[in-house]
């Protein structure tokens, strides 16, 4: 238990980042971040924790919380507005909510591979076995989501 | 050639791609230009996205106190071992103790133990209070939080009915929580 604990303290602000840029919701991301954790302890807990199996849980989490919803992940403009909470006001920075609208605007396909890229520090190689996709269509879609956001982030600042 | 900028901000490059990638950037002034927009926009992805990061709650950690139930009779003296081996080389400061009085009242059995977290889920059997029915045992106990029950007989299980404080148990059962010292 303590050295899942470590684990977790080591990873939760990578995972929580990783979750917040897939839907772009803090509530929503902190609840996948509790379900994942939950799943990889209660299934792995005995084993060795391993950081490509804990994003590959977040994943399916996120997955399933999206077919469960059937709603398309959108990122809400004023999430603050669903806080009625004083305690837990929402704490998106200012400087990231562009961003965050940008990245809902990407194919899905192409948010994911950048989203992961970007939140856990994993090789493309590492990326591809989270994913379930070559090592070369790792590549091409890093770098196609990379300038399809350019292109969206440039268009939105003129 | 485009996915080299890629390649080179995720650290992704061999050492042939990375000459490769030097040598464009030196003669390919809008390669160059797209190299650095897309390092900027990387520095601005990879910045934190809120200020707080919530905590998740860890389940605890599964106990199996009663796995003496089940025919398996290893598992109890070499976690006894374990337990102590781990305590001796762990804990070398002197552990406070405080002795405490168990007592039950139960004239209708032959027979009563005790197991909890400080005997390491061992049974040990209770003595029988001349013929009041009662049954009692004294034991040293860290200070700190135990679980516990007593057994009947050897077949059913109970909490104390003394303690309000109970926890349930991955068999269906229930343990009265006793804190010494805290």
């Amino acid at each position: 238990m303590k050295k899942y604990k470590e684990f977790y303290i080591q990873h939760k602000d990578q995972l929580f980042g990783y979750l917040m840029r897939m839907t772009g919701d803090y509530y929503l991301a902190g609840d996948l971040m509790q379900e994942s954790f939950k799943r990889h302890i209660e299934h792995y807990g005995d084993k060795e924790p391993q950081k490509t199996l804990l994003y590959t849980i977040a994943r399916n989490a996120f997955f399933d919380h999206h077919r469960e919803s059937k709603r398309s992940v959108k990122f809400d403009d004023n999430p603050g507005d669903r806080s009625n909470d004083g305690e837990h006001t929402i704490l998106v920075r200012s400087e990231y909510q562009e961003v965050l609208t940008a990245m809902n605007e990407l194919e899905p396909g192409e948010r994911e591979i950048l989203t992961l890229v970007i939140s856990s520090d994993f090789s493309y190689r590492e990326i591809a076995s989270v994913v379930g996709i070559s090592e070369a269509n790792v590549k091409v879609k890093v770098h196609r989501a990379r300038l399809a956001l350019k292109k969206i982030l440039t268009v939105g600042e003129k | 050639m485009d996915h080299l900028i890629s390649m080179f901000i995720d650290n992704e490059l061999n050492m042939e791609e990375k000459i490769k990638y030097i040598e464009m950037v030196h003669q390919d002034k809008s390669f160059k230009d797209k190299s650095i927009a897309l390092l900027q926009l990387e520095q601005r992805l990879r910045s934190d996205v809120t200020d707080r990061v919530p905590e998740a709650v860890l389940p605890s950690e599964k106990r199996k106190p009663f796995s003496w139930l089940r025919p398996v009779g290893y598992m109890v003296p070499a976690a006894a071992v374990t337990a102590a081996i781990l305590l001796f080389l762990l804990m070398p400061a002197k552990i406070t103790t405080t002795p405490h009085r168990f007592v039950i009242h139960r004239p209708d059995v032959k027979k009563v133990e005790i197991a909890g977290s400080f005997t390491q889920w061992q049974k040990v059997p209770l003595k029988r209070v001349g013929t009041t029915g009662y049954w009692e045992i004294t034991l040293e106990l860290p200070h700190g939080e135990h679980q516990f029950s007593y057994i009947f007989e050897d077949r059913l299980r109970v909490a104390d009915p003394t303690i309000l404080t109970l926890e349930k148990d991955d068999f269906g059962g229930e343990n009265s929580i006793l804190r010494i010292g805290v």
